[in-house]
């Protein structure tokens, strides 16, 4: 817990209401504004009939109802799980292991850390159409390697000749996304090289001298230290991966061919939203998406209570 | 005067990185016990292990330069060759008219113009105003701070969508959807990961170097100003760069609120070319798309060491 | 606590900087100019009321439009139009209605007209077309009825299209088919398919007769070609029919005959519509399905192309051809802030000379019924006194325009993709999208029942010039059943 404040002197600068309040006031403002406001009003138009073109109708619970009947919001809510499910632990292994290696080496460690973050900083606009453009059937590049890579390991005896059919089978347009979106998840690995670094020496040396090999030294050294990074990773993957987007909408398209196979919880709801203009529908959906967030961090958080190393204050 | 020497001396150890405080760990359970040995048997596991290392980053930097090598040779090649089957890797000839061709098709200059206007606004705004109530959360002691900076945290968790809806029809409201405004404006009232990545950072400044400033005098916002910004350039740097990577990259914030073509950003205008019915060829494409990351790559790796070292170390205190 | 007042002032401060962002912030982007401003604009006879005109042409079409923009900024000193071309135009205006910046003018497709006036989102021109004698004779019916919803006319017309079947000859040729004979019925297109289909040494398709994919622009309409629509104009959907079903199936047959994937294939090596790589132009597509338009896109990107049109086969033989009637339509957004010079532009657009110099740029055939005899006789598509009869023979169905459009289209594309992918047996696609497309359909209309006659005052309310109609039938209401 944040320490509960004591009340301290004046003099010294602490207990200074004014002070504080006259700092934060953008912030707080702006939270009010931008935030707390438009989260009660989502609240609101969930309960209504909204178009922003002609005032909002009551309908009661009425979203909520049509959310539960309605066949492409639970495909778009299993898409988007199932992405969750194959791209976060991907990605947080990806990370880990390239931080390991950078960690490893002597030599051109800054160089290294920039080459597999630098995809990481290509817009994921342009993400999206290079990907769209290697997973392509025939003059794309990805199944041109993999089929010389058959070739070259003899596996075509045992029946694998064509590479996948990346962008047009409802069985691996997701694969696909969660290629694309590992080549793109530099950002945690940055985070764990400097947590990596962060670890005093002393304690492996301790370890050594204890007989520890680098496994052990791994497991009972790096890793507890790293775990609060990594739980702070896997609580903003989530919510970010849960709000995914721009990728799947510029690749898929917008209603995530094929067969919807890749539409996402928000690509929907931005359809709803601002395609047809069932805004109601689209704020139900959007609190639906909160409750799952909420769980799912609580979740987390119970978890971690347990799991995740704390350093001593 | 005495005391003013004093909070100098301790702001010079600060930078030359002394009396850093040192973590403690808690529990190191499970040593197993065995003798260390310097024998062959180790040099060898070393020297495997060098190998084992060198391979992977070899493979993984094949693997994550690779697709980027496509993009700048697709960016070359004729517009017909893009199309063959199977692809070739080697353009049959450089075309570097390419570029002039897709500068031609798009207005690239003005998407420009519009992208660095909204990240250059949004990146100072959020400086300014999240330096502030970090300040203000971290470093003053008030009633009901630790309420409110609970609340901002919370605040993070809300998913972008829950406000999507009534944000802009409360910009609708007010007559500012189809201008930059709601792109930039709300970035000057704070955001809530800046924030919290702030006040992170301000923690670690001892009180010691507040609590003489404040016997010597100083007013709140000379502490702000002249003592915890200056030594929280790196993690400024990191709210900057990440505040300027945030507005490059947004596509979801211009496709609701730019209506006009000659108020396209980058990303919006590339993905207009990319879906008109006509339309475009992946050479083009690329080429465009190489244009739009450069300017990125370039920044991140001018700035590399300051934001390395403001990044975010969140231990979290829950 | 002496210390306070300095710091109020540096944060105040900091707060006027901001407030000084925000004025240098508003007076970078007044791309819209404010209402004061127009104020100002109206009342000096030198500044020119600036409407802004979204399209969603591109290129040479796009230069065709331009040309008529500038022929109008020219013929009068008061307004000047500027041309916007547009992607995903649909979508972008009415996002743009719904955030009160909408153009003055939009170039849309009828299809949308049903969802966008119930929406309350173009204005009706009823009034406007009563007040200066534009009315529904000067047009052919089948493009008129288009541009009509519940009694209202919500945009006009500017280029109109039919749709049949585009054929390469050399193709025809090289199968061992007479390219003087086109196929006649589905059947004979598919066996022609065939033969014109040719593989490469390593097994992918080199050359294809024809795909229903290829574009996919029009497969929403693909079931009138088997005698059937997609609903009954009124309260239900038919894509249970047998009609539809049998659509399914045709659409299917090809996946089964010569592979989905290999098909995906080559559709993959398609290059941009508007370009040598486009397949049929390349010469690697034996028949299409397109619209007038395309011969001029054949023409500059591939003149040595040998081709021909005929009517799109049919499922059965004997009958009228079918196709596929549609246009493009210009409306007046609600919240345009100067809908009266928007009519004058429309307007301008709607005179015979001046649509005749559009068609023939555009190489389509001129929805007035109306026509100069030079038009035909200097037209410059080799073939368009054939779409022009197309329009109009009793075969020629306006393109279907429910009010949920969108349902509709996300609805029969899925059943097509699953059917296409082999996931799906054309009856149960069929059966899904009816299903729910009918629940859709229901829903819709209890909801007109509900808000109709509220509906029907705001469309008077939103009409311009509402003033002429009611004096030409001052005893009826507009709306209520007498009015076109």
């Amino acid at each position: 817990m944040i320490s509960r404040q004591r009340p301290l002197p004046e003099e010294s600068g602490y207990g200074n209401l004014k002070q504080g309040l006259l700092f934060t006031a953008p912030w707080l403002l702006g939270m009010l504004l931008f935030t707390l406001l438009p989260a009660l009003l989502s609240f609101y138009y969930s309960f209504h009939d909204y178009s922003v073109l002609t005032e909002p109708i009551f309908v009661g619970t009425g979203n909520y109802q049509d959310l539960a009947k309605d066949e492409t919001f639970r495909t778009s809510l299993t898409n988007t799980l199932l992405f969750g499910v194959m791209a976060l632990p991907g990605a947080t292994l990806l990370a880990l292991v390239l931080a390991f290696l950078i960690e490893s080496t002597r030599y051109l460690k800054g160089l290294f850390q920039v080459l597999f973050f630098i995809p990481s900083l290509v817009p994921l606009v342009v993400v999206a159409l290079l990907w769209q453009f290697i997973f392509r059937a025939d003059v794309g590049i990805a199944n041109a390697i993999l089929e010389k890579l058959f070739r070259v390991f003899g596996l075509e005896q045992v029946g694998l000749t064509e590479g996948p059919n990346w962008l047009g089978s409802t069985l691996w347009s997701k694969p696909a996304l969660v290629v694309t979106f590992l080549w793109a998840a530099g950002q945690p690995m940055v985070i764990y090289l400097a947590g990596l670094q962060d670890i005093p020496q002393n304690l492996y040396d301790t370890a050594e001298m204890d007989g520890a090999n680098w496994f052990q030294k791994t497991r009972h050294v790096t890793l507890p230290l790293l775990s609060p990074l990594i739980y702070f990773n896997l609580i903003v993957g989530t919510i970010g991966i849960l709000q995914v987007f721009t990728v799947p909408y510029v690749m898929m398209g917008p209603q995530g061919d094929p067969l919807r196979s890749s539409l996402f919880y928000l690509m929907y709801l931005f359809d709803q939203a601002f395609r047809k203009l069932n805004m109601g529908y689209a704020c139900a959906m959007a609190w639906l998406l909160f409750v799952v967030i909420a769980l799912l961090t609580y979740g987390a958080h119970k978890v971690a209570e347990r799991r995740v190393f704390h350093r001593e204050e | 005067m005495k005391s003013e020497s004093r909070a100098s001396r301790l702001l010079k150890q600060l930078k030359s990185g002394e009396g850093q405080p040192r973590m403690v760990v808690r529990n190191l359970h499970g040593r197993p016990n065995m003798t260390p040995l310097a024998d062959p048997r180790i040099a060898a596991l070393r020297w495997l292990k060098r190998v084992i290392v060198g391979c992977g980053l070899l493979l993984f930097t094949f693997l994550f330069l690779f697709p980027l090598a496509w993009m700048i040779l697709t960016s070359l090649k004729p517009a017909g060759e893009v199309l063959m089957a199977p692809p070739t890797f080697i353009p049959s000839e450089f075309l570097f008219s390419n570029y002039e061709d897709a500068l031609r098709a798009v207005t690239v200059g003005q998407y420009f113009g519009n992208t660095l206007y909204l990240a250059l606004l949004n990146m100072f705004g959020t400086l300014l105003s999240s330096t502030l109530a970090a300040y203000g959360f971290a470093c003053i002691r008030w009633r009901g701070r630790d309420t409110l900076f609970v609340l901002t945290i919370t605040t993070m968790m809300i998913p972008f969508p829950v406000l999507m809806v009534p944000l802009y029809s409360m910009f609708q409201e007010i007559g500012w959807v189809g201008t930059f405004k709601p792109l930039w404006v709300p970035s000057f009232f704070g955001n809530a990961y800046a924030i919290f990545l702030l006040r992170q950072f301000f923690l670690t400044i001892p009180r010691d170097v507040l609590e003489c400033a404040r016997l010597d005098g100083c007013s709140e916002f000379r502490i702000f100003w002249q003592v915890v910004l200056p030594l929280s350039k790196p993690a400024l740097a990191s709210v900057a760069l990440f505040s300027f990577l945030a507005t490059w990259n947004d596509l979801l914030g211009p496709l609701v609120y730019l209506t006009d073509q000659n108020q396209y950003t980058l990303m919006l205008g590339l993905q207009d070319f990319a879906t008109r019915q006509s339309g475009s060829s992946m050479n083009l494409l690329a080429a465009l798309g190489l244009m739009m990351t450069l300017p990125v790559v370039i920044l991140y790796i001018w700035g590399q060491n300051t934001f390395l070292k403001g990044m975010p170390h969140p231990v979290f205190r829950s | 606590m002496k210390r306070l007042p300095q710091n109020v002032l540096w944060v105040v401060g900091s707060f006027l900087l901001i407030g000084f962002v925000f004025a240098w912030g508003s007076g970078c982007n007044n791309i819209s100019p404010t209402p004061t401003e127009q104020a100002n604009s109206t009342e000096s006879p030198t500044e020119k009321i600036k409407l802004v005109y979204w399209e969603k042409w591109d290129h040479f079409e796009a230069e065709a439009m331009k040309r008529l923009v500038e022929d109008f900024n020219a013929s009068q000193d008061r307004i000047e139009v500027e041309y916007v071309r547009l992607v995903d135009i649909r979508t972008k205006t009415l996002l743009a209605v719904a955030g009160g910046r909408p153009p003055d003018i939009a170039g849309l497709f009828p299809e949308v007209l049903p969802l966008y006036a119930e929406k309350e989102a173009i204005l009706p021109l009823d009034g406007l077309m009563e007040r200066d004698n534009i009315n529904a004779s000067r047009y052919l019916p089948v493009i008129f009825s288009l541009c009509q919803h519940e009694g209202h006319t919500w945009g006009l017309p500017t280029t109109p299209t039919s749709l049949a079947l585009y054929y390469n000859k050399r193709l025809f040729r090289e199968a061992g088919l007479d390219p003087q004979k086109p196929p006649r019925t589905l059947e004979e297109l598919q066996s022609m398919a065939r033969r014109i289909t040719r593989y490469n040494e390593d097994g992918r398709i080199e050359r294809l007769g024809f795909s229903p994919e290829l574009p996919r622009w029009f497969r929403l309409w693909w079931i009138h070609w088997f005698g059937g629509r997609l609903w009954d104009g009124e309260g239900r959907m038919t894509l249970d029919s047998p009609e539809a079903i049998a659509m399914l199936e045709w659409v299917q047959s090809f996946p089964i005959t010569f592979g989905t994937e290999s098909l995906q294939r080559f559709h993959a090596t398609e290059g941009p519509f508007n370009s040598a790589q486009n397949l049929f132009i390349a010469g690697r597509v034996g028949m299409q399905l397109q619209g007038v338009w395309m011969a001029n896109f054949i023409e500059r990107n591939n003149p040595n192309l040998e081709w021909d049109v005929a009517p799109f086969p049919t499922a059965n033989s004997g009958g009228h051809p079918v196709t596929i009637v549609n246009c493009d339509v210009l409306v007046i957004p609600r919240g345009s802030r100067h809908p009266e010079e928007a009519w004058e532009f429309i307007r301008f657009v709607q005179m015979q000379k001046n649509m005749e110099r559009l068609c023939r740029d555009q190489w389509k055939f001129s929805p007035l019924v109306q026509v100069s005899e030079s038009f035909y006789a200097n037209h410059p598509h080799p073939r368009i006194q054939m779409f022009r009869t197309l329009s109009e023979s009793p075969g020629a169905v306006p393109a279907p325009r429910p009010v949920i459009i969108e349902e509709v289209r996300e609805e029969v594309y899925h059943a097509l993709d699953s059917v296409w992918l082999l996931q799906a047996t054309p009856h149960e696609a069929a059966q899904r999208a009816q299903v729910r497309l009918q629940g859709d359909l229901e829903q819709q209309l209890t909801q007109w029942k509900r808000v109709e006659k509220m509906r029907r005052l705001s469309w008077l309310e939103l009409m311009p010039a509402r003033e002429a109609l009611e004096q030409q039938s001052a005893s009826t209401l507009p709306g209520e059943g007498k009015l076109p």
